[in-house]
């Protein structure tokens, strides 16, 4: 046969299987491996040589669930912040539902007869009213008891006027 | 029935995932004169190869931490190999290097090669030497992709399904361009029979 065949190819390629590096090649290599990897080491910042060392000493001590602490750590503010969110909203609401209760019934008492109320609403009604007034509405409406009722119902909620 | 195979290397592997840089010297050591081949057969140059095998073991190193066991450290650490001298062969674009003179020397007076050789008859009428050097010369004026699948399948003796895995293409993929550099080679040695001197 005078061309090349695939097997032809495929033996001669195989020949190249013995070709190999100068000898001692592979016995200085392990040794060449480690002096790149010192040099490497002395080229990082202080830092990332600590940080690897610990983590290194942790995956010894078999702690491998410490592994994962950056989510974990992520996890856990993410779970403060809602709750602090949540926290810093609640007040607002429980304000309002606890004093709405003795706001309303405020006008039905005379002014000599605060015993029978709490006295917690009490002075909450005395020295603090829920919402502040308008000064001009209450020149307009000076003899007209205050509209506290209205006040229960959330300003943003009262639909705008149109004239 | 096929039974998973256990990976010979995973002790070594989770001794140095905690730590234990010896046990990744073992795999080193182990490993060196595969990976040298190749390297060597897709770069055609020792001192690149050379650099190119320690960046290849030191990144291996540092990513060995997350390595998870779903393919053997072989086929791991041959597709870090194949994928960096890849991007290496890349970035040196087509410039010819070869080198492959000064290391096979010796292989005319290996006893093996010998024997192996006698048999053929267009390498009897061919002389040796210089039918090496062109063979070289054609297998550098494949692609990089096809000269990896060749290296892979003719000199490292690897089956198609480990290519395939270790280059990330299908089994079709890699019988493909094995043929197709296969048609190159042979072109290429056909002319050098017509014209030895050439």
């Amino acid at each position: 046969m005078d061309e090349f065949d695939d097997n032809e190819i495929a033996r001669l390629l195989r020949l190249k299987r013995y070709e190999q590096p100068p000898p001692g090649y592979f016995e200085n290599f392990l040794h060449e491996f480690h002096r790149r990897q010192r040099d490497e080491m002395l080229r990082q910042p202080l830092w990332r040589i600590c940080l690897e060392r610990a983590h290194s000493f942790m995956l010894r001590l078999d702690t491998r669930s410490l592994a994962s602490y950056p989510a974990a750590v992520a996890a856990v503010l993410v779970c403060a912040a809602v709750v602090s969110l949540k926290i810093y909203q609640q007040p607002e609401t429980a304000h309002v539902a606890l004093q709405s209760p003795p706001v309303l019934s405020a006008p039905a008492t005379a002014e000599g007869e605060w015993s029978l109320s709490s006295p917690v609403a009490t002075q909450i009604f005395r020295t603090q009213p829920v919402r502040s007034f308008n000064g001009s509405a209450q020149t307009h409406r000076a003899a007209a008891p205050p509209r506290y009722v209205l006040d229960s119902v959330p300003v943003s909620y009262e639909p705008t006027f149109r004239f | 029935m096929d039974q998973p195979r256990v990976d010979p290397d995973r002790e070594l592997v989770k001794r140095t995932q905690s730590g234990d840089a010896g046990a990744f010297d073992e795999l080193v050591i182990k490993y060196t004169p595969r990976l040298y081949g190749l390297v060597y057969n897709m770069t055609s140059n020792h001192e690149d190869t050379n650099d190119l095998l320690q960046d290849i073991f030191a990144k291996a190193y540092r990513a060995i931490r997350g390595f998870r066991g779903k393919s053997s450290f072989y086929t791991w650490v041959h597709s870090i190999a194949v994928n960096m001298t890849l991007n290496f062969l890349k970035k040196r674009g087509r410039r010819f290097q070869l080198s492959l003179d000064d290391v096979d020397a010796s292989i005319q007076n290996d006893k093996e090669f010998l024997q192996s050789t006698a048999t053929s008859s267009p390498v009897r009428e061919a002389d040796l030497s210089e039918l090496q050097r062109r063979l070289n010369e054609a297998m550098m004026k494949l692609s990089d992709e096809h000269r990896a699948v060749v290296t892979m399948f003719h000199i490292q003796g690897m089956p198609h399904a480990e290519i395939s895995k270790i280059l990330r293409v299908s089994e079709g993929t890699v019988r493909s361009r094995l043929f197709y550099a296969n048609r190159q080679l042979q072109n290429y040695l056909d002319e050098f029979r017509k014209n030895p001197v050439s």
